[in-house]
């Protein structure tokens, strides 16, 4: 099963964590804030997420961290980055693993000022996968519309394409990827770190049974990969007329439904991008990076190679390290100078 | 004199009490969307625009358009034959239902674009929903926004239609989709990728419309920009094509890209979709509208007597062009 060494390499940062006994879910200690940052934790409704099967909330949290001049500096409008989170993980917890207002703060001391805004979208299975579920809830465009339009709204935003960057990690990557496809219009620059997802999941007859045999009642207990499985068939494969899970399977008549194998497949950016070379051109910059050490490094390079054979232009870095361990640093020393150099200011 | 003064003004009197008929213009649209496609398909695509008959003798009424895209193994000209469009337009707008229908070329080297958005064959997508929709809102007087624009199209154009609503929101208002093909994920050998990669000209001429169509669908959903001389990908895995190209296959259907646009789907102000009793695609568009209903679309559905191609002229008077009467804001 492809998303085994995804699995493990959250692990791993699970491991450097501490795993809430509810729900698994990854947290880490709350994030240092810099002086002249502020952070701002906003609830932004959804009209895209609301009437979701699973009972997901409509009313999201997002982290909204402001560079220090922008208090002082009233007339001021800011480019501004969406950080993704990934599996099993909230925002407000990525937020703090990732030290957002330090990156913030380091950034504007070199003259680089961004708003970051870091939306949440931990859902019962433990991750949206940014996707359009009826059972999950239409996350890719709560990300895309509802999110910017909130924060247009808010804050001074340069509120056009050419002010706005789209990055995500891991399943945030794998959402990176999709949402810029999808709305190319939204965004000038992307950057995917670690994407998971990327090629085509596939399942046995035994691993499709283990994952229909799941207790609903025990989906919190069941692990980090059955989860991520879950959390994939749910948003890929839903079903209004299947309760509990409104799902469809991949499993029919004792053999692996192939139309549900057809519709997670359609979900993989490795097939997407074909069909979005146009999409992918628009785009001003466009990074991507794993660490050598990632279990991802197959499935993320051979999205670079796609992204190559397709002539779009973009960064490509394997760098020294594992799914996570290098990921904030990046975020703050590779990732926003690479906005800043692309974004309008 | 003056009674030939008078002849010649009841002569014009008649002319002038014989209702105008719709007119055809016949031009060409250039696609930005489509240069540079690696099968040299031309950028610069006939089109057929038919007018109501009050176009020219109301200046400033504008209209309702509904886009029509044509089938596999043909031509807008043969669509234009087929169905006698200009005589359709007449009769609607005679029942008071005046609308413009605008009918593009999407031919291509392997017979067929599938309206899809490819390297290869060229992004047909963009050309439809962007390059046309601009030049016809720009050139003729037209209602310039989603409720008073529409989609359809017939077979390889009914496909087209869905696909095109689903991962275009916001562009049209209603659709409809006559005998829609291609809706099931297709199941492509690697020896049929390998036949289609490596067709040359004469054999292309000299294919059925089943080896031809394969081979279209690959160009348009499975492009390898390196792999002359017909751009088509046979990457191969354990003996078989590979899953990523299956998987770009499988990511082109409709039925499978459903379940992703289900509130794109839902905003719709009308859908309809129909098929003969005798048409080969029965199974998959009833499939369509089960998968419809499953996820609490509505729409309008029916099973005319008919096979794939004998009712297309009758169901655009009877059934098409009123349907976008009924749903197209004027």
């Amino acid at each position: 099963m492809k998303l085994t060494k995804w699995a493990a390499g959250v692990l791993a940062l699970m491991t450097l964590t501490v795993a809430s006994a509810q729900a698994q879910n990854i947290t880490a200690p709350p994030a240092a804030v810099p002086n002249g940052i502020t952070v701002e934790e906003v609830k932004v409704h959804s009209a895209a997420v609301a009437g979701n099967l699973e009972g997901n909330s409509a009313e999201r949290s997002a982290m909204v961290v402001l560079p220090p001049s922008y208090a002082s500096n009233p007339n001021k409008r800011y480019p501004v980055i969406y950080y993704l989170h990934g599996f099993s993980i909230d925002g407000r917890n990525f937020y703090n693993f990732m030290k957002v207002p330090e990156a913030v703060a380091a950034n504007a001391a070199q003259g680089r000022e961004f708003i970051v805004v870091v939306p949440d979208t931990l859902t019962k299975m433990g991750g949206s996968m940014y996707s359009n579920s009826v059972t999950t809830g239409d996350f890719q465009t709560f990300i895309a519309k509802d999110l910017v339009a909130y924060i247009d709204g808010k804050y001074r935003t340069i509120a056009s394409r050419d002010g706005r960057g789209l990055v995500g990690h891991s399943m945030g990557g794998y959402g990176t990827w999709r949402i810029a496809m999808r709305y190319p219009e939204v965004y000038a620059a992307i950057w995917a770190q670690s994407a998971c997802c990327v090629s085509p999941r596939t399942e046995t007859v035994e691993s499709a049974t283990a994952m229909a045999n799941v207790p609903y009642a025990d989906v919190d207990k069941a692990g980090f990969g059955m989860r991520a499985g879950l959390a994939s068939a749910v948003a890929w494969a839903p079903n209004p007329n299947n309760p509990p899970y409104y799902v469809d399977f991949p499993l029919k008549d004792g053999k692996v439904d192939q139309f549900v194998i057809a519709q997670w497949a359609a979900n993989s950016p490795l097939a997407l991008v074909a069909s979005h070379v146009d999409a992918l051109k628009s785009f001003k910059a466009i990074g991507s990076d794993v660490g050598d050490k990632d279990g991802l490094i197959r499935d993320d390079t051979m999205m670079h190679e796609e992204l190559q054979k397709f002539g779009v232009a973009h960064e490509w870095a394997v760098y020294e390290g594992t799914h996570t361990d290098k990921i904030g640093q990046r975020f703050s020393e590779i990732v926003l100078p690479f906005m800043a150099g692309h974004l309008a200011k | 004199m003056f009674k030939k003064l008078l002849a010649c003004a009841a002569a014009l009197a008649t002319l002038a009490a014989i209702p105008a008929e719709a007119r055809t213009e016949k031009i060409k649209v250039h696609g930005a969307s489509l240069e540079g496609n690696l099968e040299g398909n031309s950028a610069d695509r006939d089109v057929y625009v038919f007018l109501p008959p009050s176009y020219d003798s109301n200046a400033s009424k504008r209209y309702p358009v509904v886009y029509f895209l044509h089938g596999y193994f043909a031509t807008a000209d043969a669509y234009e034959n087929l169905v006698k469009f200009q005589e359709a337009v007449d009769e609607a707008a005679a029942a008071g239902n005046e609308l413009i229908v605008v009918l593009p070329d999407a031919h291509t080297k392997f017979k067929g674009a599938m309206y899809s958005n490819s390297v290869t064959t060229g992004d047909f997508e963009g050309f439809v929903t962007r390059d046309l929709v601009s030049h016809i809102d720009s050139n003729y007087r037209t209602l310039a926004r989603a409720e008073s624009r529409g989609l359809s199209g017939h077979s390889m154009g009914g496909y087209g239609t869905l696909k095109i609503v689903m991962k275009y929101p916001g562009i049209y208002s209603s659709m409809y989709a006559m005998a829609p093909c291609c809706l099931s994920p297709s199941a492509i050998t690697l020896e049929q990728a390998r036949g289609a990669a490596s067709m040359t000209p004469e054999q292309i001429e000299a294919a059925d419309f089943g080896a031809a169509a394969a081979a279209a669908s690959l160009a348009a959903w499975a492009p390898d920009p390196n792999n002359p001389p017909n751009f088509i990908a046979v990457d191969e895995k354990d003996g078989k094509l590979s899953p990523v190209i299956t998987a770009r296959l499988h990511a082109n259907s409709p039925l499978v890209l459903l379940s992703q646009s289900v509130p794109q789907l839902k905003a719709m102000t009308a859908i309809g979709i129909d098929v003969g009793d005798k048409d080969f695609l029965l199974a998959d568009d009833t499939a369509m509208h089960n998968e419809l209903n499953r996820f609490g679309v509505t729409h309008d559905w029916e099973v005319f007597e008919g096979d794939h191609g004998n009712r297309v002229a009758a169901r655009v008077r009877s059934d098409l062009l009123p349907f976008f009467g009924k749903h197209l804001a004027k």
